[in-house]
């Protein structure tokens, strides 16, 4: 355990965000699903009495008679909000004194670092070159994310859980939201700082980076696991598995949702529903794209002249 | 929670959050302080130590005054100051009343002006005004109704009120004319002022340059001066910007007394019996001051030199630059002259005062120990790339030649077929001019074939020529020695190459195998005693050295051969101490191939060749017919040459015959695999070895190696070690002992601790690898020690790619220019080894036990410091050639034949003749070429003069100066006169004449022969009567008498006086005598 490598990798001054990511969104996660608890229990409970859920204010918090069912924003809501700017500003103060800007050498064109890293918040994205040639990973991914975060509003059609915290009244939504976020987003991130060494390759925590490391690994197109070596026949193999994977995920994905959300499916158009579908196997591909590379060695899976997934 | 009683009110509206927003707004205001102190005190660090600067600096100026004000009371104790200052005083008393009286009417005068003044100017306002107008108007009436304003306006008049109170009324042109008057009053009292100051000044500033001479440090005042500014001090950014070269240094913002006026040094900057601290070291001044007077820091800047980051200014590190992210940071002290290499590359000798001598010590070792025979270092060896260029050149100029002739032939039968005479001779004139051309071709083409035969005979080989060592070496000595040639000499330039025994095996082999088989005279034995004498005075111990360890004497620069017995052979070393150069065969650089006689036969020609004859039999191109070494001959006769060699077969620490028997090295088998590996090896960098003369270098460039990013540098598998640090990867003691620092205890992940690391074990970078034996690192151990690994590494250090521009480049174009070349030259032959160059330098021979005391001292070689203002350079050319100066008894001294030490001939090139006689004239800030001085023909009478002057009792000249006369040469310890015409330079001769010890210190050559009377110099000791009268400088006669002087006067004069110099002793004249020994000094 080389516990140099590691402390110099958690001391360096731009890992300081993810470094302080790590238990913030522990933190995060168990206050969120603590006040989820007692809201799912407050609902259940005021679902059974409809006299209480007359009166009844907006905190999961025992009911006393007089206290206001709602309060105004201003300035109940801000004088809270403000405080907590005062607080930000200092600790962004405080941090700003003590870590000075980390530059680096004038740059060399004729030599670049090992590794080079992007920020830490494009090292997701800089993670995803890895599983796909550039245009996708640098063009299509980032536009589809960008996009499938704008469509949300349009397609929850879920009136419930709005303005407090709650699982039971939205398990779909937060299920997404967190696979999205922590899997793929913050675990990919996390990968592409503590994990990726000289040369991109995978280092456990904790290993040393030693820039003489020489790993055999070879990547394997899936078409070339078949055997088939024109270039017509890779496109059709790839797109043929591609779809199969977009047509038998979208059937399990459809008898899941139709089982688990009957409501919310009813309430979706067909616009709604297939985008929602679209998006949601575009997510799941990324993670089983990553595990074909990760344990199997497969390269890509369809190969075109223009674009290879 | 429900244990808790539920409050009265909502505690969401109810709540106070007053003591939440208290603590928040204080801890928010004290991180508000936090950051303006952080942006004041935190972020500039170098306003600390300004304030301690000027506390402690204050501090030392107090100390400092009050001791320069006891040493300026002291000096003004001095009578030559009671003088000065009386005539001061004197002076300004005279002065005084009549300064009074005019200070008081230029007040006057001042007052009054001021009042006419300020009337003046008004109305001339208003003139001008109108005056401009009625310039620009175009309409004729309003002009002259204008101009007739302007007159009326002049007309008025105006009271101007003086200062005593009278009143005056003055129309415009009487103002104006008062005005004038009273201005030029004022400006001839002020002359009047200023003339009668002018005495009193001068001497006063006598007064003060005497004080200022007198005194070690500053005066007083200056000391206030330096006081007060450094009190009123308020701290900022001290910078240093020279955009023409992108410099912004700030380093004097926290140095702040690098080029204070007076002499800081640590402990004068640390409080009273404190240690010195990080300020103190911190604030003293540059330790060169002279190297400051050179390189202006308002130009240099210091980071070009010292590197670092000059725009820093937030802490040590970053300005220092020794954090991972700055490529170039501080040169560490010990390698603190990389910084001179940068801009000096071109120069071979770089010394200034204490600075430099590593350096060149590291240039010179680059040189010396063969590394320019694997990495191309830009300047270094340049020969075999510039034959190439020669070469080419030559061979475009004979296709253009071929060229030309066939279009002139082409013209001129197109001038046959012309249609009108005109066409005819337009052609015939064109072909003419091509052949013109054509002749010129020739004639350039000649300049370049000897050219090609200046660097034949310039281009030398660090290792001894292999294709000899059938003839030279005891077989069974050679894979003994290339298993670690440190084991039989500590001291060689040999590097140890670590082969394995197959690898020896093949490679002595293939050395033996190729090598040639020609037959050598036999030589009879010789008298060993005799040749020890030799070997130990003629000089061979300048370069070469015998003994080992503590008793190790002599020169450096060649080998030591304690043990030279024991590997070569009788009759081999005969020809090579006779003279080294002797080729066994000349080498066809155009064929690639040795000559043998059977070329010359089949010519009809006789098999000689020297460098008289250098032409191929075959093809007439230049031959190579000297060994590549740059050992001279030291024209000894054949029978010394005999004594020699017999003493150095004796040293030995056992007999040749007890070497294992090495017969393999016959196996033809063996010699294919030897070739290989003496590629693989790249041994014919050093050596000249059959069928490999065109190998190139197998190393890398290190002409900008300093420059290369460490990422660059392969640290292999000790990247991480190096990176922390903390245990030293070199394991093997010797090893470990060359490294300048001693083992790593800190990171050392930096070029430095590279090159270090590399040079104390080249191969280290192989350890832990798996490797096959052809990939392993092929850089030999060169065996160095701490201080040649120092000061490599500084050379390499220094060796960069430099971002100044190229002004900033020590590259000159004068006389300099001479001087960088000269000293390439004199490097590379070692002349250091005899002579003194530099002042302060020490020869080779200088501490050897031989030469100690004022008897071995006069034995050393001249000191060369001022021999381009002694000597004519035409004779220089001569001399150098032939250092005999004679063409039949060449076994001897051409000047000094009274030293034991030979100069020896070196068959140097045109070329490096031609840069050795620029290198002394430019060394020497003689002008080139040279046009003698015209020697006037003396009169009968001024001979009379001269002579009775050079035939002085007071001053015999003959009695130390050689004649010629076998029986008082014997005792004579200086040059015959007769040697001076065409040698010398008559002004050099007559300073010489004059103050000897200001050119040689040391010399026995008396001074003050002769001192300064009316303006000329005339003799000291007792004049001799014809000189009543004579008023031109006595020395000037002398030198002219010297330059006529026949060998027959020279006789007369000599036997006139050899009865008179048993008295000289005795003369109580103001000369000193004469009679000790010279020094082997110049005259």
């Amino acid at each position: 355990m080389d516990w140099k490598q590691l402390w110099e990798i958690l001391s360096a001054a731009d890992n300081v965000p993810i470094v302080a990511m790590i238990p913030l969104l522990a933190f995060y996660m168990y206050l969120a699903w603590k006040q989820a608890h007692a809201n799912d229990l407050l609902i259940a409970e005021l679902d059974g009495n409809a006299a209480l859920a007359k009166t009844h204010h907006r905190k999961a918090w025992p009911f006393k008679p007089g206290w206001a069912k709602e309060v105004h924003v201003w300035p109940f809501l801000l004088r809270v909000e403000f405080l907590a700017a005062i607080i930000v500003t200092i600790i962004l103060m405080v941090w700003s004194i003590t870590l000075n800007a980390p530059l680096e050498e004038p740059a060399n064109p004729n030599l670049t670092m090992n590794p080079a890293k992007a920020p830490w918040y494009f090292l997701g994205l800089q993670e995803m070159l890895v599983y796909f040639d550039p245009w996708i990973a640098g063009v299509v991914m980032p536009t589809l994310i960008i996009v499938g975060l704008m469509v949300i509003p349009y397609i929850d059609t879920n009136p419930l859980g709005v303005g407090y915290y709650t699982w039971k009244q939205r398990k779909f939504a937060i299920g997404t939201f967190l696979f999205g976020f922590i899997i793929l987003w913050v675990s990919m991130i996390f990968i592409g700082t503590f994990i990726r060494g000289p040369g991109w390759q995978w280092f456990w925590p904790g290993q040393t980076w030693d820039h003489n490391r020489l790993i055999y690994e070879v990547n394997r197109d899936l078409p070339d696991l078949f055997g088939i070596t024109s270039n017509w026949g890779k496109g059709i193999f790839g797109a043929l598995v591609v779809g199969g994977f977009f047509a038998i995920g979208g059937m399990l994905v459809h008898a899941f949702f139709r089982r688990n959300n009957p409501k919310d499916y009813k309430r979706m158009s067909l616009l709604q529903y297939s985008i929602m579908m679209t998006f949601l196997l575009t997510m799941f591909g990324l993670p089983i794209k990553m595990l074909l590379r990760l344990l199997f060695h497969i390269k890509y899976v369809w190969i075109t002249p223009w674009f290879n997934v | 929670m429900p244990e808790k009683p539920l409050p009265e009110n909502d505690p969401v509206v109810s709540k106070s959050l007053a003591p939440h927003y208290v603590i928040s707004m204080v801890i928010l205001m004290a991180t508000l302080f936090w950051a303006l102190w952080d942006e004041d005190f935190g972020q500039r660090p170098w306003k600390t130590f300004q304030h301690e600067w000027k506390d402690r600096y204050s501090t030392f100026l107090k100390t400092a005054r009050s001791q320069s004000r006891d040493s300026q009371k002291e000096i003004e104790g001095n009578a030559d100051y009671q003088k000065l200052k009386q005539d001061y005083e004197s002076a300004s008393q005279n002065a005084a009343p009549r300064i009074k009286e005019i200070n008081e009417k230029l007040r006057d005068l001042s007052a009054k002006i001021l009042a006419v003044q300020n009337v003046f100017t008004d109305r001339r306002a208003y003139v001008n005004a109108l005056t401009y107008s009625i310039e620009t108007e175009t309409s004729a009436s309003s002009k002259q109704g204008k101009q007739k304003d302007l007159e009326q306006y002049k007309k008025e008049k105006t009271t101007v009120e003086f200062p005593d109170g009278k009143k005056q009324d003055f129309d415009y042109e009487h103002l104006e004319e008062t005005y004038n008057d009273l201005k030029n009053e004022r400006t001839q009292l002020s002359a009047e002022l200023g003339e009668l100051i002018k005495p009193v000044n001068e001497r006063k500033e006598k007064l003060d340059a005497f004080v200022s001479e007198h005194m070690v440090s500053l005066t007083p005042t200056q000391m206030a001066g330096l006081q007060d500014k450094t009190e009123a001090w308020t701290p900022k950014i001290l910078q240093i910007n020279v955009p023409e070269a992108n410099i912004v240094d700030r380093c004097e913002s926290c140095h702040m007394g690098i080029r204070e006026p007076v002499m800081l040094t640590a402990a004068s900057m640390s409080f009273k019996g404190k240690k010195p601290d990080e300020y103190a070291r911190a604030f003293t001044s540059h330790p060169e001051p002279d190297l400051l007077k050179i390189h202006d820091p308002d130009k240099f800047g210091c980071s070009p030199c010292h590197q670092g980051n000059g725009r820093a200014t937030t802490s040590v590190e970053k300005a220092h630059g020794t954090y991972e992210h700055w490529l170039w940071p501080l040169f560490a002290r010990g390698n603190m002259e990389a910084g001179c290499q940068t801009c000096h590359a071109a120069d071979m000798v770089l010394v200034s005062n204490d600075v430099g001598w590593t350096l060149s010590d590291g240039k010179d070792l680059f040189r010396q120990r063969g590394c320019v025979g694997c990495h191309r270092y830009e300047g270094y060896d340049k020969e075999p790339e510039d034959l190439l260029s020669v070469a080419q050149q030559v061979k475009q100029l004979e296709q253009e030649k071929k060229d030309n002739f066939k279009q002139a032939d082409d013209l001129m039968k197109q001038a046959d077929k012309a249609e009108s005479n005109e066409e005819a001779n337009r052609l015939n004139e064109r072909a003419i001019a091509l052949k013109v051309t054509n002749s010129k071709l020739e004639l350039r083409i000649g300049q370049l074939d000897r050219s090609t035969k200046s660097l034949l005979q310039d281009m030398k080989k660090v290792g001894p020529n292999l294709k000899d060592i059938r003839l030279k070496l005891n077989k069974n000595w050679i894979p003994v020695w290339l298993k670690k040639p440190s084991d039989f000499r500590a001291t060689t330039k040999m590097p140890n190459f670590r082969l394995n025994d197959e690898q020896i095996k093949a490679i002595s082999a293939y050395v033996w195998q190729s090598a040639l088989a020609d037959p050598l005279p036999k030589h009879k034995p010789g008298n060993a005693a005799h040749g020890k004498e030799l070997f130990e005075t003629r000089g061979c111990l300048a370069c070469h050295s015998i003994g080992e360890g503590e008793e190790l004497q002599g020169g450096t620069f060649a080998a030591n051969l304690t043990r030279v017995g024991e590997k070569d052979n009788y009759d081999y070393l005969v020809r090579w101490v006779h003279n080294a150069r002797e080729r066994t065969r000349p080498y066809c650089p155009y064929e690639k191939r040795d000559i043998g006689p059977e070329d010359y036969k089949k010519k009809g020609l006789p098999y000689v060749f020297d460098l008289g004859h250098s032409r191929c039999p075959n093809d007439g191109h230049e031959l190579q017919v000297q060994n590549m070494t740059v050992m001279p001959s030291l024209r000894l006769s054949p029978q010394d040459a005999e004594d020699v060699a017999s003493y150095l077969v004796t040293l030995k620490k056992q007999e040749p015959s007890a070497y294992a028997d090495a017969s393999f090295m016959d196996d033809p088998n063996l010699k294919a695999e030897g070739k290989k590996w003496v590629r693989h090896f790249g041994c014919a960098g050093c050596h000249e070895i059959s069928g490999l003369e065109d190998e190139g270098r197998i190393g890398t460039e290190l002409t900008i190696e300093g420059s290369k990013p460490i990422e660059r540098l392969d640290f292999a598998l000790l990247t991480e070690i190096a990176q922390r640090g903390g245990s030293e990867p070199i394991t093997d003691p010797d090893d470990q002992a060359r490294l300048p620092e001693g083992p790593a205890k800190h990171p050392w992940y930096d070029q430095k601790g590279f090159f270090e690391h590399k040079l104390a074990e080249p191969n280290i970078w192989d350890k832990g690898k798996d490797k096959p034996e052809t990939e392993k690192l092929r850089m030999p151990n060169l065996h160095l020690t701490k201080e040649q690994l120092r000061a490599l590494t500084t050379f390499l250090l220094g060796s960069q790619e430099n971002p100044l521009p190229a002004s900033y480049q020590y590259r000159p174009l004068d006389y300099r220019r001479d001087i960088q070349e000269g000293w390439w030259v004199v490097k590379k032959y070692n002349c250091m080894g005899c002579h003194q160059l530099i002042p302060g330098q020490r020869t080779s021979l200088m501490s050897m036990t031989r030469y100690q005391g004022p008897d071995g001292q006069e034995q050393l070689p001249p000191k060369l410091l001022t021999e381009g203002a002694r000597v004519d350079p035409d004779w220089l050319l001569r001399f150098l050639r032939n250092p005999s100066l004679n063409d039949k008894d060449t076994n001897r001294n051409g000047v000094r034949t009274y030293l034991q030490v030979h100069m020896p001939t070196f068959s140097f090139s045109e070329n490096e003749l031609g840069k050795l006689v620029r290198f002394f004239q430019a060394l020497a800030r003689q002008p080139f070429p040279y046009i003698p001085e015209e020697v006037p023909v003396l009169t009968a009478k001024e001979t009379e003069m001269a002579r009775s002057l050079f035939s002085s009792t007071a001053a015999p000249c003959l009695k130390c100066h050689a004649t010629g006369d076998p029986a008082h040469d014997r005792t004579a310890t200086a040059p015959n006169f007769l040697q001076a015409r065409g040698r010398l330079k008559p002004d050099w001769m007559e300073r010489w004449i004059i103050d000897p010890q200001a050119i040689s210190p040391g010399t026995s050559m008396p001074s003050g022969l002769f001192k300064r009377e009316n303006d000329h110099w005339v003799f000291s000791g007792p004049t001799p009567p014809s000189f009543q009268g004579y008023d031109k400088d006595q020395t000037k006669l002398l030198v002219d008498y010297i330059l006529q002087l026949t060998a027959e006067e020279q006789r007369r004069v000599g036997a006139a006086t050899g009865h008179a110099r048993a008295a000289a002793g005795s003369s109580s004249s103001g000369a000193k005598p004469a009679g000790n020994a010279g020094h082997g000094m110049p005259e």
